[in-house]
Parts: C-alpha cells; sequence; structure tokens
C-alpha cells in the first residue's frame, strides 16, 4: 500500500554566507502492506528526522529525492483538489499535543462536522451528524457526550480520542500518528495505546507510530524502525529489535530507557556515584 | 562563602530541609460575580529530610506545580496561599517564603534555595552569553573577585561535563540536553541547601535525561543538598528518588521509600500508576482507567478517586481518608486498605 523508496529531504539554512545543508532524512525505504494491517513504529530522538519523514508520507513537505508512493500514487503528482481529496480518504494524521489541533474558541464537534464536510462534501447535516456519531462510537465517546463542549472543558486523552474519531470519519487506509499519547497522562496513555490496536484488529487500519518511547513501542507495534540522524539503523520486528538489539545504539536507546521497577532503583546507586567518580572538578 | 555552608552542616539530622504542613492553596476567579476556587493543593503535609531526594509524582492537574511554586515563594494571584505554612531549616517563622520580608528573600535565593522552574530550559537569555547569566544570577552570590569566580563557574561546569566553551555560547547555540545541564550547573553553583527541580528532564530525549538525573543525583551526593525532585515519569522517580509522595487531584495519597512504593504499592491509584506503564519484554495486555481526573473546581466529595477506584465503598464517598501510617515510614490515604488489612 505506502512504498517509501530511497526517500532523502534536506533543509537548507542559514543565510547567503554561511549556508548549511541540513540532511533530515537521508535514504530511507520501507513498505507497508495494505493485506496485512499492522502498526508500524518509527523511533528516534530529537533530529533523527521522524517527523520530516511523517510529513513527507503526509504530503507536507515533499522529498528532495526518492519517492514516497500509496497504492500506486506517486505523492508529488498531487496536483488537484480532487486527488487530494482522495488521498485524505487514504492516509490521515494524528498530532502530538490534542489541545493544539482543537481551536479554543470553538466546540470541538465543530472540527469533525468540517472535516466529514470537507470529505464528503455531503450537505446534509443529518448524516453528518450519524457519521460524526459512529466515528465516536468507535473511539469510545458518543456525540452527545462532547457536543457542545470548548477543549478546555476535556480531558487530554477525551481531545485525542476526539482527534482519533475525525481521523476515521475519512474511513482511511493509514493513520499516521505523531507521538499521540506523549502529551497525555499516564493513567489514561494506555487506552489511547488499546484504541490503536482496536482500529488494526478491528477496522483494518494500518498505523505508523511516532514515537522517542521504547516502552510503549514495544507495546502495540508489530514492526519497528530505528532512525538516528535521518537514516535508518535498525528495522524488523519489535519484540525481536527491542528483546535483543543488534545495532549498539539500539543497545544504548534500550538501556537508557528508565523502567519503573524496583531493579532500577538498586541500580540508581550506581549512576551518582559513577558519576562523582568521572567528574574530577576540584573541590572547593 | 566558605563559611557560608559550616552552619547547615553543624544542625545535621536535626531538623527536616523542608516541611510543609497541612498546606492549602487554591487559584481564586471571580466572573460577572460567580467566585470560584480551584483546590490546586488541599491539606498537603510532607517532609524532605536532609540529603535526600525526595519525589513527587503524579498526574497534570495533581497540583506537583502549584505545590513547589507555594514553596518557592512564587505565589501571586489567582493563586491564593489559603492556610498551612511551609518552614525551612534556614528560614522558619513565617509560615512560608513568599511571607518573608525582600531582604530575606534575597539572602536565601540560590544561596538555600534554589528553583528549577518548568521548561527552564528556555529560561536562558536568548540575548545573553552564558557567561554574563553566570554573573547575573550567581555573581552577586558568590562575590570575590570576576577571575575567581570565572574559575568556580569553569570547574562547576565539569562536574555537568561542559566544556568551558559554552560560556561564550548563546543559549540558542546549545542543544536541550546542554542548556538543561547549564540551568542545573546555574543552579547549583552556590551549593543550595534545597534545590527544587520541576520535571527537569521532561523535554529531554531519552539518552540525555538519564545523563542529567545521573548528574542530579552526582552534585547532590558532592554537596550534601535535599532535592525535591518533581516529575510524572515513574521512571524518573525509580532512578533518582530516594522518598516519594504521590499526589492525586491535589491531595497526598502515598508517601514512603521509593523502593518500597514500586515494590508494594498501597494505594489503588499508586498500584494503578505503575502496573498500568507498559514495559519492554512484557506482552500482557494492559488495561487503563476510565474516565479523567476531576476536575479540581468541584473535586468528588470524599476521597478524590473514588470515582475511578476499583475498591470504592460507601465511606470513600463521605470523608477524606485521612493520611494515615501503613508502616514505618509509610504514610497512605485509603479506607480500602484498613480495612482490607484487617480482613486478613
Amino acid at each position: 500500500m505506502l512504498d517509501v523508496s530511497g526517500v532523502s529531504k534536506s533543509f537548507v539554512r542559514g543565510g547567503l554566507l554561511s549556508r548549511q545543508r541540513i540532511l533530515a532524512v537521508d535514504q530511507v525505504s520501507f513498505q507497508l502492506d495494505a493485506r496485512r494491517p499492522e502498526i508500524f513504529t518509527i523511533i528516534g530522538e530529537s533530529g533523527s528526522g521522524k517527523t520530516t519523514l511523517a510529513r513527507m508520507i503526509l504530503n507536507i513537505e515533499t522529498p528532495s529525492s526518492g519517492v514516497v508512493s500509496l497504492e500506486g500514487i506517486d505523492l508529488a503528482t498531487i496536483r488537484t483538489r480532487s486527488s487530494r481529496v482522495s488521498f485524505l480518504h487514504k492516509v490521515q494524521p494524528i498530532f502530538q499535543n490534542p489541545f493544539e489541533s482543537f481551536n479554543p474558541l470553538k466546540r470541538v464537534e465543530r472540527y469533525l462536522f468540517m472535516t466529514q464536510r470537507r470529505l464528503f462534501a455531503t450537505a446534509g447535516r443529518l448524516s453528518s451528524e450519524k457519521a460524526v456519531d459512529e466515528a465516536m462510537q468507535k473511539v469510545g465517546l458518543s456525540l452527545k457526550e462532547v457536543s457542545h463542549r470548548f477543549p478546555h472543558e476535556l480531558s487530554g486523552g477525551q481531545l485525542q480520542r476526539i482527534a482519533i474519531a475525525r481521523a476515521l470519519l475519512a474511513r482511511p487506509k493509514l493513520i499516521v500518528a505523531d507521538e499521540p499519547v506523549s502529551m497525555i497522562d499516564a493513567s489514561l496513555r494506555i487506552s489511547i495505546l488499546n484504541l490503536f490496536k482496536a482500529l488494526r484488529d478491528e477496522l483494518g487500519i494500518s498505523i505508523i507510530y511516532i514515537t522517542h518511547d521504547l516502552a510503549t513501542a514495544y507495546y502495540i507495534s508489530d514492526r519497528i524502525m530505528i532512525m538516528r540522524k535521518g537514516r535508518i539503523v535498525e528495522t524488523g520486528d519489535a519484540r525481536t529489535v527491542l528483546n535483543a538489539p543488534r545495532h549498539p545504539y539500539t543497545r544504548q536507546l534500550r538501556e537508557a530507557v528508565l523502567v519503573p521497577e524496583v531493579a532500577s532503583v538498586a541500580e540508581n546507586a550506581s549512576v551518582g556515584t559513577t558519576h562523582a567518580a568521572k567528574s574530577s572538578a576540584p573541590e572547593r | 562563602m566558605h563559611a557560608r555552608s559550616e552552619p547547615a552542616r553543624a544542625v545535621e539530622n536535626a531538623e527536616p530541609m523542608l516541611s510543609v504542613r497541612d498546606l492549602r492553596v487554591h487559584y481564586r476567579s471571580s466572573r460577572f460575580g460567580i467566585e470560584r476556587d480551584v483546590k490546586a493543593v488541599d491539606d498537603v503535609s510532607f517532609a524532605v529530610r536532609r540529603r535526600e531526594i525526595y519525589g513527587l509524582a503524579g498526574e497534570s492537574s495533581a497540583g506537583k506545580t502549584t505545590l513547589t511554586k507555594s514553596i518557592a515563594g512564587a505565589v501571586r494571584p489567582p493563586m491564593v496561599f489559603v492556610g498551612g505554612s511551609v518552614d525551612f531549616a534556614f528560614l522558619s517563622g513565617y509560615g512560608g517564603l513568599h511571607r518573608a520580608p525582600p531582604a530575606e528573600v534575597a539572602r536565601i535565593r540560590w544561596r538555600h534555595l534554589a528553583y528549577i522552574m518548568q521548561s527552564s530550559m528556555s529560561l536562558l537569555n536568548p540575548v545573553r552569553q552564558l557567561r554574563s547569566t553566570f554573573i547575573d544570577f550567581a555573581y552577586p552570590h558568590i562575590g570575590g573577585s570576576r577571575s575567581q569566580f570565572e574559575q568556580e563557574v569553569v570547574a562547576h561546569l565539569a562536574r555537568v561535563q561542559l566544556d568551558p566553551s559554552v560560556l561564550a555560547a548563546y543559549p540558542h547555540q546549545l542543544s536541550g540536553g546542554m542548556r538543561q545541564r547549564a540551568i542545573l550547573a546555574l543552579a547549583t553553583i552556590c551549593r543550595p541547601d534545597l534545590l527544587i527541580a520541576d520535571e527537569p528532564t521532561s523535554a529531554l530525549d531519552v539518552l540525555v535525561q538519564r545523563e542529567v538525573l545521573g548528574m542530579i543525583r552526582g552534585i547532590q551526593r558532592e554537596t550534601g543538598s535535599s532535592v525535591l525532585l518533581v516529575s510524572h515519569d515513574m521512571g524518573v522517580h525509580a532512578l533518582a528518588t530516594d522518598r516519594l509522595g504521590i499526589m492525586y487531584a491535589g491531595r497526598l495519597v502515598e508517601e514512603g521509600a521509593t523502593p518500597e512504593i514500586f515494590r508494594s504499592p498501597l494505594h489503588p491509584y499508586t498500584r494503578h500508576l505503575i502496573s498500568s506503564l507498559p514495559r519492554i519484554g512484557d506482552d500482557a495486555p494492559h488495561e487503563g482507567l476510565e474516565s479523567a481526573p476531576p476536575n479540581l473546581a468541584d473535586p468528588p466529595s470524599g476521597c478524590r478517586f473514588h470515582p475511578r477506584c476499583p475498591l470504592a465503598r460507601e465511606a470513600c464517598r463521605r470523608q477524606v481518608p485521612p493520611m494515615q501510617e501503613a508502616a514505618p515510614g509509610r504514610r497512605v490515604a485509603c479506607f480500602a486498605l484498613e480495612t482490607g488489612q484487617r480482613d486478613e
């Protein structure tokens, strides 16, 4: 379904005299199969190019070289409004901060109705209400519950569910979720992750999950890809890669994960002392 | 400067570095004649001992930041200090830093109490070199000649593994991790007795996060100061803190030694907080809590966790469970636990 082949993206930074080319994404390739819906996770630290890659898949950014194609259509050829709309029917984004994806001055359901009107150009109020309510049901909410509410009246978890409901309106085949749970409280995070699993299993939607968090990646992913400075470091089955990382960088990441367990508490003593030993600074 | 730290060392183990008693802090707003009180911190008591790292955990809107702000004396409307007291080993008798006269506050700041605010990474002055920032903040407290001061700064930067060349850099030339380390160096250069750090590593990448936490611990060991570390991330607490307080909806619900809390969490909320976290190597599905943390303008009656609690009973709806000692050094506010233990 999605074919990313040899994609690179570079940005030019600086003025006339001190030009710098920054290679944000460097020769990245991967494929998603339409017949086998999966959660494909891209892991990387800040500056690894993971968000730039996501923006290219969403056709917000055009690659400097290489081709991103969806169901055989090169995204660079999407020019007309109708081809853009049909692209949006296939791919939908979910962003990091739900409080920023909603207009604080507008009621939340407005965002959904606007999407519905844009995508289907149906004027019928009743039919769009039905569609919005259906999408809400899929994420465990109902239109009645949230209508006439403003974003600040809802929790981050609820808003993120509504953002997912909005994405589902288009009946997409692929959802690109950029750090969808990093702004959400721990007690609500897991239910959003469970929702992603349900979307994959029940609706057959593939999800590209972009994160820096290895633990949540392990929890939901089928395949993962680890990026560093724009390049793919390691890719493969999530369990295999995270349980037995091959690349030193993956290993390093794996070790840096803070585990909420007693085992790491015992270890914390060594963290402090090794540092104290390392610092050779003279005492005052 | 050299004599400064002696008095603090002399009263070792006498009284806690920071004691907070029955603290209540509200956000008060009145619009169209309707008064609204958001009870962000409600009846919180705890103490930070000398030479320990005390962690405060909880979700957003649990009141962690309000609590640290009121401890650091940053009480400004609409925030209202409703009741209770905050006392320090180096300042008592006022009941809170915001009530102390400005001269006292100036004496204490940086030398005794340093406060790393949330997203402090972006607090460095963007149009001044780091050197000037150090001079602005720390020089008045340290004194001596400029070259002596600079030597001291360079030595201190080495503790956070920063090269002296960063002093000539502007904040935008540094990476997030370097900026956070510079902030840490700035906050600790006067060797404060108490360091308050609100989410010091939340904006950092995993690799850098671990490093910075190690540095906080290293500096704390070296200078023998106390640290109040606020974070929503239980992993941070597991790695860095000695004792841990769990906050929920403005109240402290559990407190104890960090390894104890992770080994056997007592409060249902703590239990959920620890068990719901996905881990690498754990393939079991996890259940999330339904509904959201309560609205603090109109909190649930009784125990604030009862609408989401699997063990809720009638008493939880009517009364506020008091913070009680469950084991030596362990306090919990939960009715279910009390009777549960009696039943067994």
